[in-house]
């Protein structure tokens, strides 16, 4: 049996337990498709349903939107579990640090995870992806052990993420562009935006019960999907991720157009982190830069 | 039906031909890892071996936004500009069967009640070039839906098959608008013999063969007539995120909205793709939404597909391209949802 299919078979026992003790009402996981080199979302409400469950490399998808007030039809649910590789339980921990949730009522199964598939990576979903069909944010990841669970599954690893310079070497790249080239750069990727806004709806920290590009009184955002509505969503997008985004990636995964929306993520992220000393993701209990005041915040750049 | 020969040399003057006549010539372009239906400037840019195009051509008859008029505000007064209703002559070449049977399929939809021009003025100055696939996945489904991946009675003007040597396509033409593009280029366009509308057929069987998702459909329509609500909808589109992915990628999905752009001078009326599976496609001013759930959200899209466009215009909204399953962000598959229902179906539940 492959380390995978012990993982998948501790996940369905662990289910299948807590939901015929009734500690909890529904277990958020994974399940198998028709699609090769895919898994899906799957919820089980009878330890039954657990059996379903399975956890490999094809497990891409972040299930924490699941328990934010966007998907309600799951997360009305009073006592939740969920399978979260490390990546995921730092989304956790932002909507904890954000008051979306209530942690004491959520059952968090870690998994200790050696990486997902890329967009366009190749994997059976037997073994660890090669290195080269490792989705991008694995490369960089220190989460492969989740730094917060109620239970663990798998064996704890330590992380060896890949150096800063070659996690940021592509927007070090773009940074030196000057401003008319950066524009072009931009102006290419965005033409392509269908405002389909999967990168949003995907987004576990993108819950507002009313996005800003839906107010038409008045209204912020051309909702056209043409060169100026275009640029304003994504710049919106992204503004309003910045020291919030924990880098999980599903937002560029999930873009039907390819935009590599990464890019603008990572860079606040740095931003977040070179200003303010803030990461999202890893500290419910730290001070959200953006929500806080502080005497000896910089600001120059106030007139 | 008209055939020819064409080879690969020829389409490409072909496709020379059309620019330089200035028609508005769209083929499959690589961008990135995908493929998109873009304008080429030469024919060195347009990419046949390919599977499937990210999103569908339906855009070149119905944009994803689209000025319908503009106004200017006055004294007292509203003026308001109409738009330039002239497009250009299109001809848009390597769609897959799939891709090509969506503007017949939508034909009905925009003359419905009212005739929409915008469709139909594009639609007069649009010929389409279909290509018997060459590749396919689990996702496709086209030959349950009463297509295959080497048809060429889809609406298409021409359709194109590679024949085995790699270097001729075998081409027919089923409509006026095909005939008039072959006689326009009469010489690129040579006799077809009995040998080669041969080697077309088995460029098609082989075609056929790529197909490996097989769906039985002949119960779902009444099915769905009879469980609008079952449990089903919820145990299999519950985790649908509601996005826009499915549907603005769809060759058949043509739902729109409008929408105001404008300055206190004035503003321009657009008219945007829009989706049943967005929570605020049926939100009501009063903040009342019919639609309250995601998967009530899902099951109008499946319901639109599967039963009402067939009971209104007699043809199903799906041609199996299975684009909403593959760029699906959670993976809700199309198929597996039928898959579902025919087996509630067949076994009386
Ligand atoms: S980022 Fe880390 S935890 Fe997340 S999928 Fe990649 S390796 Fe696993
Ligand atoms: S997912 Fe991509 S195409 Fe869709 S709205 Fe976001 S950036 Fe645009
Ligand atoms: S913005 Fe993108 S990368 Fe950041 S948390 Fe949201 S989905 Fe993840
Ligand atoms: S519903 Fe899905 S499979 Fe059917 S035509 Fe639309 S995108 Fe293709
Ligand atoms: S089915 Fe998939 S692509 Fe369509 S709205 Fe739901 S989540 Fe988005």
């Amino acid at each position: 049996m492959s380390e995978y299919d012990n993982i998948s078979n501790e996940i369905r026992e662990l289910a299948a337990k807590l939901l015929a003790r009734g500690e909890v009402d529904v277990v958020i996981g994974y399940k198998p498709t028709a699609l090769p080199g895919r898994t899906q979302p799957a919820f089980a409400y009878k330890p039954e349903d657990a059996r379903e469950f399975v956890f490999n490399p094809l497990c891409v998808s972040g299930l924490p939107l699941y328990l934010t007030k966007a998907k309600p039809e799951i997360s009305a649910k009073d006592r939740i579990a969920i399978v979260a590789k490390g990546c995921d339980v730092k989304n956790i921990v932002a909507l904890q640090r954000e008051n979306q949730i209530r942690r004491e009522k959520i059952k968090v199964i870690g998994v200790v995870c050696k990486g997902v598939v890329g967009k366009y990576g190749r994997c059976d979903g037997k073994t660890e992806p090669k290195p080269e069909d490792l989705d991008e944010k694995c490369r960089y990841c220190d989460v492969n052990t989740p730094r917060d669970y109620d239970y663990l599954i798998g064996e704890k690893i330590e992380s060896s993420p890949q150096s800063k310079e070659k996690e940021f070497e592509e927007i070090n790249r773009i940074e030196k562009l000057s401003p008319r080239e950066r524009w072009k750069f931009w102006e290419e990727h965005f033409k392509r935006c269908i405002k389909c806004y999967a990168c949003s709806k995907v987004c576990p920290l993108c819950y507002c019960n009313r996005c800003i590009v839906d107010k038409t009184m008045p209204r912020w955002i051309d909702p056209s999907s043409h060169a100026r509505g275009n640029l304003a969503w994504n710049i919106i997008r992204a503004q309003h991720l910045a020291g919030r985004c924990t880098g999980c990636g599903e937002c560029e995964r999930s873009c039907p157009m390819d935009i590599p929306l990464m890019l603008l993520n990572k860079k606040l992220e740095r931003e977040s982190e070179e200003l303010f000393g803030y990461r999202s993701g890893y500290n419910p209990h730290d001070p959200i830069p953006l929500a806080v005041f502080r005497e000896e915040d910089d600001d120059e750049f106030v007139r | 039906m008209e055939t020819k020969i064409i080879n690969k040399q020829d389409l490409a003057k072909l496709i020379d031909g059309l620019i330089s006549a200035g028609a508005r010539t769209v083929a499959p372009v690589k961008v990135g890892q995908m493929h998109l239906f873009q304008e080429v400037r030469s024919p060195a840019e347009a990419v046949f071996d390919y599977f499937l195009a990210r999103r569908s051509p339906k855009e070149f008859l119905f944009p994803q936004t689209e000025p319908i008029f503009s106004y200017t505000r006055q004294k007292d007064s509203v003026k308001i500009h109409p738009v330039d209703m002239a497009f250009p002559r299109t001809v848009v070449f390597g769609l897959r069967p799939c891709d090509a049977a969506g503007p017949g399929i939508l034909d009905a939809l925009f003359a419905w009640d009212y005739e929409d021009k915008f469709w139909f003025n594009r639609r007069e100055q649009t010929a389409f070039v279909s290509m018997t696939c060459a590749q396919a996945d689990h996702a496709c489904f086209c030959s349950s839906v009463g297509l295959s991946p080497d048809a060429a009675d889809t609406g298409a003007d021409l359709h194109l098959t590679l024949l085995d040597d790699g270097q001729r396509y075998f081409v027919e033409a089923p409509t006026g608008k095909g005939k008039k593009l072959v006689s326009e280029f009469p010489s690129l366009f040579k006799p077809a013999t009995d040998s080669d509308a041969a080697a077309r057929g088995s460029a098609g069987e082989k075609a056929k063969g790529l197909i490996t998702r097989k769906l039985d459909l002949s119960n779902v329509k009444q099915w769905l007539g009879s469980h609008f609500t079952d449990e089903l909808w919820e145990r299999l589109s519950a985790k649908c995120i509601g996005c826009g992915a499915c549907a603005f990628e769809c060759p058949t999905c043509h739902c729109f909205d409008f929408q105001d752009e404008a300055t206190p001078e004035g503003g321009v009326r657009c008219k945007n793709w829009d989706s049943c599976c967005i929570d605020n496609f049926t939100l009501h001013a009063s903040g009342h939404n019919p639609r309250n759930i995601q998967h009530k959200r899902y099951r109008q899209r499946i319901m639109h597909k599967f039963k009402y466009y067939i009971d209104k215009f007699g043809k199903t909204l799906c041609t199996g391209c299975g684009r909403c399953s593959r760029q699906c962000p959670v993976t809700l598959d199309i198929a597996e949802v039928l898959e579902n229902i025919a087996a509630k179906a067949a076994s009386g539940s």
